[in-house]
């Protein structure tokens, strides 16, 4: 009895093995079509969005363009017809070209200001950039009430923040402050950069002495023929110029600083970039 | 399988093949588009787009309209902030992507704008280079363009800037420069009111001339030449000089000095008094005022 009912259950549960394994692979036929089908509908949906997606930008750029048109012409140009999505749609056009408006008062060194602890202050960036090549940019964190007072910078120290915001009267003429400062900080990045350029591209010319304002450079030359050594001192006394105001040199030959070549040479360097300069002096056999 | 569901088979999947194909030319329309279109959808613009697609998520469209208007509104009242700030009014700035492979996009920007009086128009590439988190900038190409008649001043500052391609000193010189026009827009306007008998604006009171006249001194005209001059390096210094108009009877009665040297003396009353109050004594000394 016991056997027979063991026997019996191993034969049942192998017969409801066998029913669940055909039952389990006509479904797996039938659910490849489906998934195939699923498939075919999720593509059908992509493409239909896709298609809208790129309608929308259409519409988009159409109503961008004559946007920027009336800018230019101050002229009411009416809107194509109305459908449902118009407003959205003109507002859509309207926020592209806040954002390129935006940015570009960015890219043209505005001040990207602020307002800050509900208009009681206001931050301000101050962009530096040297041919073309952007560079560091610095901030300001100006209280305007109770008083107009800087609060807080990330201006380096050797930058004469407060003087220039007295000379300048920051507490009525903000902007006049702000573009002197610009020009500091632009005239500081630049001479940073012709350093960089001046020991990237001159390898032979020696850098004896700068500072970090770089409003001193002490360099030495060598003269080809005679092998001599040329100490050129490059003074930027105006701070807020990427040139010098005086270049002095100094020479064992003493007949040499006061040579028609020599003295075009130093008004070069009074007139052009230093690392420009001495590509030229380079070029016509000075320097090596 | 039975037959029939192979055939089925079959055709979905070719079915699947052709909208995936459809799918792909449209996704790579999608991103030439949005190459076009310098601004990718993020935000409240995504929502705005999905919605006008039919495909917004819960809220409906009233809600979509509502945020992106507050957001444009914000957008407005930034660009208001920055106008004022900057004092350089933008009116338009398209784009256009040339370029953009993983780490290097490069665009071509035109923007033109007004400065006080002055209209202008820029032109420029720009790269951005990423590599380690950073990113360089770097202008190209500059090509500028200002639309105003008495500008013979600027032309060699504007061709040093485009060989140095700096943007950010082409916009504050523009603005100095402005600024120094209003300046002396401003003086003559108010001379002009004080003493409307005698000071009168041939040109306007955006021109740099000033003509002083006095009815009992007929014949004779005192210009007051007042130019804004732009450097090479983008300095900009005002330039005042007075210039006379008189008869060459009155000369050959008074050939002194009051009369011929007028121009020497008026440059060192500027070194002493200052612009204003020079121009305020040649004023009152041709108004033929007694001062008390």
């Amino acid at each position: 009895m016991e056997a027979a009912s063991t026997k019996g259950v191993l034969s049942h549960l192998s017969l409801l093995e066998v029913q669940a394994r055909s039952r389990r692979s006509r479904p797996q036929q039938q659910s490849r079509v489906t998934e195939l089908k699923a498939k075919v509908e999720a593509l059908k949906v992509q493409k239909e969005q896709l298609e809208a997606e790129i309608q929308t930008h259409q519409n988009l750029q159409k109503l961008r363009s004559s946007l920027d048109k009336q800018c230019a012409d101050e002229d009411d140009v009416e809107m194509e017809e109305d459908s449902e999505n118009s407003e959205l749609l003109r507002l859509m056009a309207r926020h592209t070209q806040l954002k390129d408006l935006l940015h570009a008062h960015h890219l043209i060194g505005g001040y990207d200001v602020i307002k800050t602890r509900q208009g009681k202050g206001v931050c301000v960036s101050l962009a530096t950039a040297y041919e073309g090549v952007y560079l560091d940019t610095y901030n300001l964190e100006i209280d305007l009430k109770p008083a107009v007072r800087i609060s807080r910078h990330n201006i380096p120290p050797f930058i004469p923040v407060n003087s220039l915001a007295k000379e300048n009267n920051m507490q009525t003429h903000m902007r006049a402050f702000l573009d002197a400062l610009s020009q500091h900080l632009n005239a500081f990045a630049g001479r940073k950069q012709e350093l960089k350029l001046l020991k990237e591209q001159h390898k032979s010319v020696e850098v004896m002495e700068s500072n970090v304002l770089c409003s001193i450079l002490v360099l030495m030359f060598t003269v080809p023929k005679e092998k001599t050594a040329v100490l050129c001192t490059l003074d930027y006394i105006d701070h807020s110029s990427c040139l010098p105001k005086r270049v002095h040199l100094e020479c064992e030959d003493k007949q040499l600083p006061d040579s028609p070549q020599w003295k075009k040479n130093c008004s070069l360097l009074m007139e052009t970039p230093v690392h420009t300069a001495l590509t030229a002096m380079r070029k016509v056999g000075d320097i090596v | 399988m039975s037959v029939e569901n192979m055939e089925e088979v079959e055709v979905l999947e070719a079915q699947i093949e052709l909208l995936q194909a459809e799918v792909e030319a449209l996704q790579r329309q999608q991103q030439d588009n949005q190459k076009d279109m310098t601004f990718q959808f993020r935000g409240q613009m995504h929502d705005a787009v999905a919605s006008v697609c039919g495909l917004g998520p819960g809220g409906g469209k009233e809600r979509v309209l509502s945020r992106l208007k507050e957001e444009v509104e914000e957008m407005e009242e930034d660009l208001r902030q920055q106008t004022q700030m900057n004092g350089i009014s933008l009116t338009s700035c398209t784009a256009k992507t040339l370029q953009s492979s993983g780490r290097k996009v490069v665009q071509q920007l035109c923007v033109s704008g007004r400065c006080s009086e002055l209209d202008f128009q820029v032109e420029f590439k720009l790269s951005e280079l990423t590599t380690d988190q950073r990113s360089q900038r770097t202008i190209s190409d500059l090509n500028v363009v200002l639309d105003s008649s008495d500008l013979q001043n600027f032309s060699s500052f504007v061709s040093s800037v485009e060989e140095s391609r700096d943007l950010l000193l082409f916009f504050r010189t523009l603005r100095t420069f402005s600024d120094r026009c209003d300046d002396r827009c401003r003086t003559f306007q108010h001379f002009q009111q004080k003493y409307p008998s005698v000071v009168s604006l041939p040109g306007g009171c955006r021109s740099e001339v000033m003509a002083l006249s006095h009815a009992e001194l007929s014949g004779c005209v005192l210009f007051v030449h007042w130019s804004v001059e732009v450097s090479r390096e983008g300095g900009v210094t005002p330039k005042i000089e007075l210039l006379t108009k008189i008869p060459d009877e009155a000369l050959q009665l008074f050939p002194s000095r009051p009369v011929g040297g007028a121009t020497e003396a008026f440059q060192s009353l500027l070194r002493i008094l200052g612009a204003e109050a020079a121009i305020e004594s040649i004023i009152r000394a041709i108004s033929l005022q007694q001062d008390v």
